[in-house]
């Protein structure tokens, strides 16, 4: 509110940075005010949820300060989207891409004068070419040409079969059970926005390598790891009772990529290739390449202990997630089920009243929606092909989870994009049967 | 609107939730209007006194960028103090807020994309979803204070809205150059247009309709003839109800009665809303006995020739059955052999409802007296829209005022 009552206090200049009633545009908070301007690590006091009067004045004092280069921000952004679209570059959203750029240009240069063949034009036409080609070829057109080599797919294919041979898997799988055990705990320990109420068993599980043991039992065991005996030892990271060993492949496409621990070296790194946003921050592809072949040999497919103990915690949520909201008492839900579940609680009344429901009995004639609902029915699957996805995401990028409240942010956040999956298969479900084609050559005509 | 403040009550459930209560809450799932944004979802009663939502918070900390906007600054440090654990009623200013006011109106558009109760057996038209789309595009783009970029907001999807929908941005632009610029429609027109232009552009999207769009905005307005709202809209639909041209020939009619259309049961765009669409037959043909089922569809409803739709049969109150339903020209119809008892000694007791396989969430509970609430609502809606803005009034700016889909809706009454 400070913040809203500073940026207006600015006057005119700042279309560009603000929304069509004159506040900050969200992301121009979140991605100039608050880290550049704000800078809440020189100034703890103003990192709070409600300022007293003092901290507000300081605040609204910071603002004003940069008033004269946020109107330079703002201009910056007009001709970077202005040469942008003159460049036909359409990826990304503008506002990630380019408002630090801005303020950094505004800084050093000033406002960009209006001539725009001028250096401004220069300028602009620099950064928005140096932010599009930013990937420095870490590109899935350069993972192709790398692996297309027959002799360079050769080797790999060798490297992988030794390291595969000496995989050392662990003897029994109730070896598990104090593993999973520690999960509980650590899940009990979750305590909502306030954090973790006790972390040390969250750094217990990670030193005693609990993550590396998970991924040993699923190498030799198909079941009797996570206290039902319904429930595959692997919980849908494979579609076979034990992991495969991994091949190079040479191909992937979005529509079939299979269970993760399925996936061959380039699908595991063709994901990483298609989703990320800072690749430039990436190792290039031939050591990304390198390392796969150990990682997707290692335990689990990843190397780091903290994320491994993130796949321990992440099944022991997931089998006790509730989506449909059967209500069965599962034994052993923990304070991190109850929020988990509650949130979906929350999503089924939001789908009811936006009229997107999915049976919650099983239905034989319940076609695709039907198949939905049956996602839903058994919840670990999805969550836990979400999770891999984004821990070894991190693992590439050499990002662990150092403590219980990360983890906990990863967790949460797969939960919520399993949620927004569903919604999402839902609404296109939805869709393709309103759409139902009075003649067939209309559907074909669309997959074509 | 309503003067002076008025009460709500701010408590904490047994899961940490937050729930400002400012007014009651809706009954059914089809008469509840929901927004999701930055820590919390956001409802209202839509058969209710337009006012403030109800909101339930689950982060309280991320909701504090929008909450003093809409309920104001006391209520936000209510809110604060409610996380920290302390308890409070508060009262909320009935007078909206600008974002409140864009809230209602946004949730109610949803709530209108989805569940608005088309039928031609009621005279209420359908609202071109195109048209919504785009103007809930708009209405997205002036509420970008209630969402943040966590990405788990599904209702932060300007993006999305007009992608899907700029097809209709052409004849917007026609309908905008052929309204005389003093009016209301004018206006509101210009200020969807333009707020979809300026979401486009601060998410980086582009496309020939958007450049249209754009130039069109920087030239000064044409002035174009006069056109009918309605026919810019024109789809091809050849609706007539068949009369008559029975399903099955012959037998003996022993029974028939009206089914129930409970709304929840299958997604918009489907069966025509009206009470009076599902109608069943019960005939004797020899020994056989057999139901026939017909449900009018809605006018958009998907042409298949497979069963999409089933009418669920129960008899005197036993075991539930199905009979697939196919579309016949403006028809869902099928029928089943049945048990049923003698005729000769007393009437079967049969009821009849329709629903989607798989999307169906099972039978809710009695709900024809407001789905009728619903339909006059519409109506009053509709009517209002049909009217000229001669008075100087700005009915745009209240929660009530008609959205463009609905001033196309009630200028199509002559196709009816």
């Amino acid at each position: 509110m400070v913040i809203d009552h500073a940026w207006r206090g600015l006057g005119p200049g700042l279309e560009s940075l603000s929304g069509p009633g004159g506040a900050p545009l969200t992301r121009t908070v979140k991605l100039i005010v608050l880290p550049l301007i704000v800078r809440p690590t020189l100034h703890p006091e103003l990192a709070v949820d409600f300022l007293g009067p003092e901290q507000a004045e300081q605040l609204d004092a910071l603002i004003r300060e940069s008033g004269a280069r946020l109107q330079a921000t703002a201009q910056w952004f007009t001709l970077l989207k202005r040469t942008r679209r003159a460049l036909g570059i359409v990826a990304g959203n503008p506002q990630d891409l380019y408002f630090q750029r801005c303020f950094e240009l505004a800084a050093e240069h000033g406002a960009p004068s209006a001539d725009t063949d001028s250096v401004a034009g220069a300028l602009a036409r620099a950064v928005v070419e140096d932010v599009a080609d930013a990937d420095g070829g870490r590109t899935v057109d350069a993972l192709k040409r790398y692996l297309a080599d027959p002799a360079q797919q050769a080797l790999l294919d060798r490297e992988l079969s030794t390291l595969w041979t000496g995989r050392q898997s662990a003897p029994a799988s109730d070896t598990a059970a104090a593993a999973v055990a520690l999960a509980t705990e650590v899940l009990e320990a979750y305590g909502g926005a306030e954090g973790p109420r006790n972390a040390s068993s969250y750094v217990d599980m990670v030193a005693a390598g609990h993550g590396d043991l998970l991924g040993r039992v699923l190498w030799a065991h198909a079941s009797g790891v996570w206290g039902r005996d319904d429930l595959p030892a692997h919980l849908g990271l494979t579609e076979r009772e034990l992991p495969p060993r991994p091949q190079v492949g040479r191909g992937a496409s979005t529509a079939t990529l299979p269970a993760p621990l399925d996936r061959t070296l380039f699908e595991r790194l063709f994901v990483v290739l298609q989703s990320s946003a800072r690749r430039e921050e990436l190792p290039t592809v031939p050591e990304l390449v390198g390392r796969e072949v150990g990682r997707s040999c290692a335990p689990l497919g990843l190397y780091d202990e903290s994320l491994r103990v993130a796949v321990v915690l992440g099944g022991r949520l997931a089998v006790g997630l509730d989506p449909l909201g059967t209500g069965d008492s599962a034994p052993g839900r923990t304070a991190a089920h109850r929020a988990i579940n509650s949130r979906w609680r929350r999503e089924a009344s939001v789908l009811r009243a936006r009229r997107m429901t999915v049976s919650p009995r099983p239905d034989p004639d319940g076609g695709v929606l039907g198949a939905l609902a049956q996602d839903l029915r058994t919840p670990w699957a999805a969550y836990m092909r979400r999770l891999w996805v984004r821990l070894h995401g991190r693992d590439v990028r050499d990002a662990p989870l150092p403590d219980a409240a990360s983890a906990w942010a990863v967790l949460d956040g797969v939960a919520r994009s399993v949620m927004m999956d569903h919604r999402a298969r839902v609404r296109s479900a939805l869709r393709t049967l309103s759409a139902a084609p009075a003649v067939p050559e209309a559907a074909e005509s669309r997959s074509a | 609107m309503a003067p002076g403040p008025m009460d709500a009550h701010v408590g904490r459930g047994d899961d940490g939730t937050i729930r400002i209560a400012a007014g009651p809450a809706a009954s059914h799932d089809f008469t509840r209007a929901v927004l999701e944004v930055a820590g919390a979802v956001l409802a209202w009663n839509v058969l209710g006194a337009p006012g403030p939502p109800v909101a339930e918070i689950h982060d309280a900390a991320r909701a504090q960028q929008w909450l003093w906007a809409v309920y104001g600054e006391r209520t936000a440090a209510t809110v604060h103090a409610c996380a920290a654990g302390e308890l409070a009623e508060v009262r909320v200013p009935a007078d909206m807020t600008a974002l409140a006011s864009s809230a209602v109106r946004l949730g109610f558009g949803h709530w209108a994309a989805r569940w608005w109760p088309a039928s031609h057996l009621d005279g209420i038209p359908a609202l071109e979803p195109d048209v919504i789309g785009l103007e809930l595009a708009a209405l997205t783009h002036e509420c970008q204070q209630l969402f943040d970029a966590e990405g788990d907001q599904p209702d932060d999807c300007v993006a999305e809205l007009i992608e899907e929908h700029q097809l209709a941005l052409d004849q917007l632009i026609q309908w905008w150059h052929a309204t005389p610029p003093s009016t209301d429609t004018a206006r509101r027109l210009e200020s969807v247009l333009r707020s979809v232009d300026d979401a486009a552009d601060t998410a980086g999207l582009d496309g020939q309709a958007l450049r249209r769009l754009r130039s069109s905005l920087d030239r000064p307005r044409p002035d174009g003839t006069p056109v009918d709202p309605a026919s810019l809209f024109v789809r091809d639909r050849d609706y007539a109800l068949a009369a008559g041209e029975p399903l099955v020939a012959g037998g003996r009619v022993i029974a028939r009665g009206s089914g129930t259309n409970d709304w929840r049961r299958y997604p918009p765009g489907f069966v025509d809303a009206s009470e009076t669409a599902v109608s069943w037959t019960a005939r004797a043909l020899g020994a056989r006995r057999q139901i026939e089922v017909e449900v009018v569809a809605h006018l958009a409803a998907p042409a298949t020739g497979a069963p999409l739709l089933v009418a669920e049969v129960e008899v005197d109150g036993g075991h539930l059955s199905r009979v697939p339903l196919a579309r016949r020209d403006d028809l869902w119809s099928g029928r089943a052999d049945l048990e049923l008892p003698d005729a000769g000694r007393t009437q079967p007791r049969i009821e009849i409802g329709v629903l989607l396989p798989g999307f169906d969430p099972g039978p809710g509970p009695e709900a024809g007296a407001d789905r009728d609430a619903i339909r006059a609502l519409v109506r009053r809606r509709l009517a209002t829209a049909a009217q000229p803005f001669a008075h100087n009034t700005s009915p745009y700016e209240g929660t009530s005022g008609p959205f463009l889909a609905e001033l196309t809706a009630s200028t199509t009454d002559e196709d009816y």
